[in-house]
């Protein structure tokens, strides 16, 4: 049997395997258990946007740093051993919100490692731009339409014989029409976003969906079959741009379908935090552990923009990175060891001001951190470089320097998790050099 | 009049002479006038019904009768000229959307909730029912709900169509800033009077808007040398007419703007020096600040401040006075806002900018494709009529190229046509609805959110795509099941059964006239009857009706 007929699999029926004078189902059942084992070793990348400009300063804390303390009298977090509401120590010189608490076991394991003086080096201090130039990585360029984990997509093969990803459309296309090799998946599958628009990192040439519930995705809600195969009815074999964009979506109710959500349990202790964020990563998970290829997936969670009365150790950013530890905390512990597989990986658009502001809050600011986690993740360290937080290291005299710029993380992840090629056409207008790797991936 | 039974066992659709029995069908009530005319030529129908589609935010009951009753030229003739034309009924409807007629210095003072204080850690009940009531995201959705009543309801739709069209040429988005105080009065301000006057009106309207100036960031742009006291003194400059705090030299972002994307095009044949020598010239075309101290002060102690009206300003201190050189024509050193002006004639009145306006307007109008000789016709009525949109336009929906059958039913209706199409094919009242904004964000496109200055893109396959066809399936069977919390769509006709496919026939001709919709029509018969045989009249028109609405076919235009 050559490679091509092994891998063959046929979309609405098995003729092409009897015309080539195979047992259909016997073949179609152990290809089709190749293939998901194929697809079970696929990778993932998750990411967590933390929208809003959350205060990385006060999320991993430089609490080596005198100036931290000169600069925040109210709302500093103390340094460890400062009772229950002291930084977790990671490195003697930085520490975990305590709020993190449950992801620090992740860092002792060597699953975690934090990125400090991350960001854009653009000096927009405008959320709505800076999101947009995160999402497009493409700081500056207000015209890019495409965000870069489309990109990603669009550069990553696809689990399907020989087929180039030059024009993914067209690739989508092949695949509605079973013109590919490996039917068992749907393009649209590969890219997931939570919720219900797709986020700018998300958009482009390739395929991506937006799912608010697992639950109730399809026509009405998934309540009605037969109104869904009316419409599947209509869209049929109509040949053009439309009916193949409507062929996708149907293979990709189907599919997700087959993956049953209604029957999902999270793993055994697992708890998500009750809120639209929990219920996005228990969706992620079970996604994930459906083995219908999805290769990454993005949520948000809001809430970051403290300028006023954030409080340190405890009140309104403590509560929300207690959510945001809680649930990929559960997330972690839910993907089990799938997490070998998979990286999760936190952003946000811009950190805040280094001194506390006459509200008891920050500002706008700068360089934040980021957090990376996965088995593949070479973890247990504090990466980047500290530019410091005396007056004359800081960003124009008030915020954190940047020495990491964000695409480089995101270039390595791309290509060293996700095996993303052309890194210089997911990242245009910026030169992509291994050499500034931070080595999150070892 | 004959049935339109008969006719259409002949297989009517958009071409052939037996397509008029289609239309003797649709065209119901209309005078015996229109009816001789439809008889006449098919032709007339299918070209009334294109215009209509391209020229208007979808078509009713009635409107091909009215195109062929009016003839053509006459329709649009009147359509060009809006004053002419009634509107109380739409009016009446903006009433739900108060928002979106208020002011930029009273959206302003409205909804600036002032800063919590430290220790402020819990909010009442009603400090957070205030809180609510100051969020500026209900400006957004009173602008869109009134855009969708105007856009569903006018009898001025060729104005709404394109104003709709400059807007998204000249984008300015809600989100950022004080962009969302100042959006509202820029549609209303800066675009809808022009659209069927001056381009360069246009433009210098846009150029002098705080919407525009702040969006792209000219309202910052100032000459180095005005943080220089000295300077300042010298040129005797009043006190408060300081450069804003965070100018910081010349800002590039809307010069560049100003040529790429409103007027020449990115192969106008402009250079980076010339961007360089626009930003120069306007330097210092801003707006009175409302974060102006005394006025954020009074706006916080509840004190009306009269006079602050947020509008543009030419502030002196801020200008560059040096001589500037803009593809290839000099403007002399000592001069102050004519040097903007200037500019903008230049580049109205450029060659570039006239095949650029009717790439877009054909994008936009006619095809996906390009069309070089339809451009090149377009350009030369642009030029020869100085930028005259109103002449433009027309030239538009009366060449003989707008009607070639390559441009006929083949776009996609955009996710704002498609839901605006089908609210008017169901007559639907619009209330204010969260669940259809966010529809509309769902299928990308919640108006006045685009975040690039491109605008919202014109070709249909930026909007085909899985997850779209899916969200447009849904959308269609929620608003004929009147599901959609806010919108009553007219209750769809459930007459008696005794010839259903008949009834189905005639809601689909209403729908969408001059479309083949024979296999439509047994797809969704083969459903009603498999499926349906139990439920009441009402449901199963509904059920039609989405089925219709959600139709490979209704997405075209």
């Amino acid at each position: 049997m050559t490679d091509i007929s092994r891998r063959i699999f046929v979309r609405r029926g098995s003729l092409a395997l009897v015309a080539l004078g195979l047992p259909p189902a016997f073949l179609a059942r152990s290809a089709e258990a190749e293939f998901r084992a194929a697809i079970a070793k696929k990778k993932t990348l998750i990411c967590i946007f933390q929208r809003g400009a959350v205060d990385g300063l006060n999320m991993v804390v430089p609490f080596g740093e005198k100036a931290y303390y000169s600069r925040r009298r109210s709302i500093a977090v103390p340094a460890p051993g400062g009772g229950r509401n002291g930084a977790v120590d990671l490195n003697g010189f930085f520490g975990f919100h305590p709020s993190l608490g449950p992801l620090h076991d992740l860092y002792a394991r060597k699953e975690l490692a934090v990125v400090h003086a991350v960001g854009s080096p653009h000096p927009t201090r405008s959320h709505f731009d800076a999101q947009d130039f995160m999402e497009t990585a493409t700081p500056g360029n207000k015209s890019t339409r495409d965000g870069w984990l489309n990109r990603v997509l669009a550069h990553t093969p696809c689990e399907c014989a020989g087929r180039t990803l030059e024009d993914a459309r067209a690739h989508a296309a092949d695949h509605a029409a079973g013109q590919v090799a490996l039917a068992s998946t749907s393009p649209s599958l590969r890219g997931v976003a939570m919720g219900s628009a797709l986020p700018i990192a998300l958009r482009g040439g390739h395929p991506a969906l937006a799912i608010d519930d697992l639950a109730r995705f399809g026509v009405a809600g998934g309540r009605d079959a037969s109104l869904e195969s009316a419409f599947e009815r209509q869209y049929r074999s109509g040949g053009d741009l439309v009916s193949s964009a409507a062929d996708e979506a149907f293979e990709a109710i189907r599919i997700l379908k087959a993956a049953n959500p209604l029957q999902y349990s999270p793993a055994a202790g697992v708890q998500y935090p009750a809120g639209p964020f929990g219920r996005s990563l228990r969706q992620i998970a079970q996604l994930i552990k459906s083995d219908i290829g999805v290769e990454i997936a993005f949520a948000d969670i809001g809430g970051w923009d403290t300028h006023q009365a954030q409080g340190g150790a405890e009140g309104q950013l403590a509560r929300r990175l207690d959510e945001l530890a809680r649930g990929v905390r559960a997330l972690y512990d839910d993907l089990g060891d799938r997490m070998n597989d998979v990286v999760i990986l936190t952003m946000s658009e811009f950190g805040r001001t280094v001194a506390e502001n006459g509200s008891g809050g920050t500002d706008h600011g700068h360089a934040n951190c980021m957090l990376v986690m996965g088995g593949a993740v070479a973890g247990g360290r504090v990466l980047g470089e500290w530019p410091g937080l005396e007056r004359e290291q800081l960003y124009e005299g008030r915020d954190l320097a940047l020495t990491t710029d964000f695409r480089d993380i995101f270039a390595e992840i791309a290509t060293g998790h996700l095996g993303a090629g052309e890194l210089e056409r997911v990242f245009p207008s910026y030169a992509i050099d291994r050499a500034r790797f931070r080595g999150v991936l070892g | 009049m004959r049935s339109g039974a008969t006719e259409r066992k002949r297989g009517g659709g958009w071409r052939g002479a037996a397509g008029y029995g289609v239309w003797l069908l649709v065209l119901g009530t209309v005078s015996p006038v229109a009816a001789a005319q439809a008889r006449r030529s098919g032709g007339d129908s299918l070209e009334a019904v294109h215009l209509l589609r391209r020229a208007t935010f979808g078509i009713r009951s009635g409107d091909v009768g009215a195109v062929l009753s009016q003839g053509r030229v006459a329709w649009l003739e009147r359509q060009l000229n809006p004053e002419r034309i009634a509107d109380s009924a739409m009016v009446l409807r903006l009433s739900a959307f108060p928002l979106a007629g208020a002011s930029a210095s009273e959206l302003i003072r409205d909804f600036n909730p002032p800063p919590a204080q430290p220790g402020d850690t819990m909010m009442t009940a009603e400090q957070r029912r205030q809180r609510q009531q100051q969020n500026p995201q209900r400006i957004l959705a009173d602008l869109v709900g009134a855009k969708l009543v105007r856009s569903v309801w006018t009898e001025r739709q060729l104005e709404e169509v394109m104003t709709d069209f400059w807007y998204n040429h000249f984008n300015v988005v809600f989100n950022k800033g004080l962009d969302r105080f100042f959006v509202s009065d820029y549609e209303r301000g800066a675009i809808r009077p022009h659209v069927f006057g001056k381009f360069e009106t246009m433009v210098r309207a846009t150029a002098q808007h705080p919407a525009m100036l702040f969006y792209l960031d000219n309202w910052t742009s100032s000459v180095p040398d005005s943080m220089n006291e000295a300077l300042m003194a010298r040129r005797r400059v009043q006190p408060g007419a300081a450069a804003p705090r965070g100018a910081r030299g010349i800002n590039e972002n809307y010069a560049r703007e100003l040529m790429e994307l409103h007027t020449l095009g990115v192969d106008g044949g402009y250079t980076q020096q010339d961007v360089i020598e626009v930003a120069r010239a306007l330097t210092g075309w801003t707006f009175t600040r409302p974060g102006q101290r005394g006025a954020r002060r009074a706006a916080q102690a509840g004190r009306a401040s009269e006079g602050e009206e947020v509008r543009f300003v030419f502030n002196p201190v801020m200008h560059d006075r040096g001589e500037k050189v803009v593809l290839g024509r000099r403007l002399a050193a000592g001069r102050g806002i004519e040097d903007g002006l200037d500019v903008i004639h230049l580049l109205a009145t450029h060659p570039s900018t006239a095949r650029h306006i009717a790439t877009k307007l054909i994008e936009r109008f006619v095809t996906d494709g390009a069309d070089p000789e339809f451009v090149a016709e377009l350009a030369a009525v642009f030029t020869r009529t100085e930028g005259d949109l109103r002449e433009v336009t027309r030239a538009l929906f009366t060449s003989r190229r707008f009607y070639a059958s390559a441009n006929v039913g083949t776009k996609i209706k955009t996710p704002f046509e498609l839901v605006a199409s089908a609210m008017r094919a169901t007559s639907s009242e619009i209330g204010p609805s969260r669940p259809l904004l966010e529809t509309l964000r769902g299928l990308g496109q919640l108006p006045y959110t685009e975040s690039a200055p491109t605008g919202f893109p014109a070709a249909s396959e930026e909007w085909v795509n899985s997850g779209a066809m899916l969200a447009r399936m849904n959308f269609g069977l929620n608003l004929a099941s009147g599901r959609i919390q806010g919108i009553r769509p007219a209750p769809a006709a459930s007459r008696a059964q005794d010839r259903p496919a008949d009834a189905l026939a005639e809601m689909l001709g209403r729908l969408m006239p001059g479309m083949e919709t024979t296999a439509l029509s047994q797809s969704i018969l083969a459903d009603l009857t498999a499926s349906q045989a139990d439920s009441p009249p009402r449901a199963r028109a509904a059920r039609a009706l989405g089925l219709a609405l959600g139709s490979p076919e209704f997405q075209r235009k």
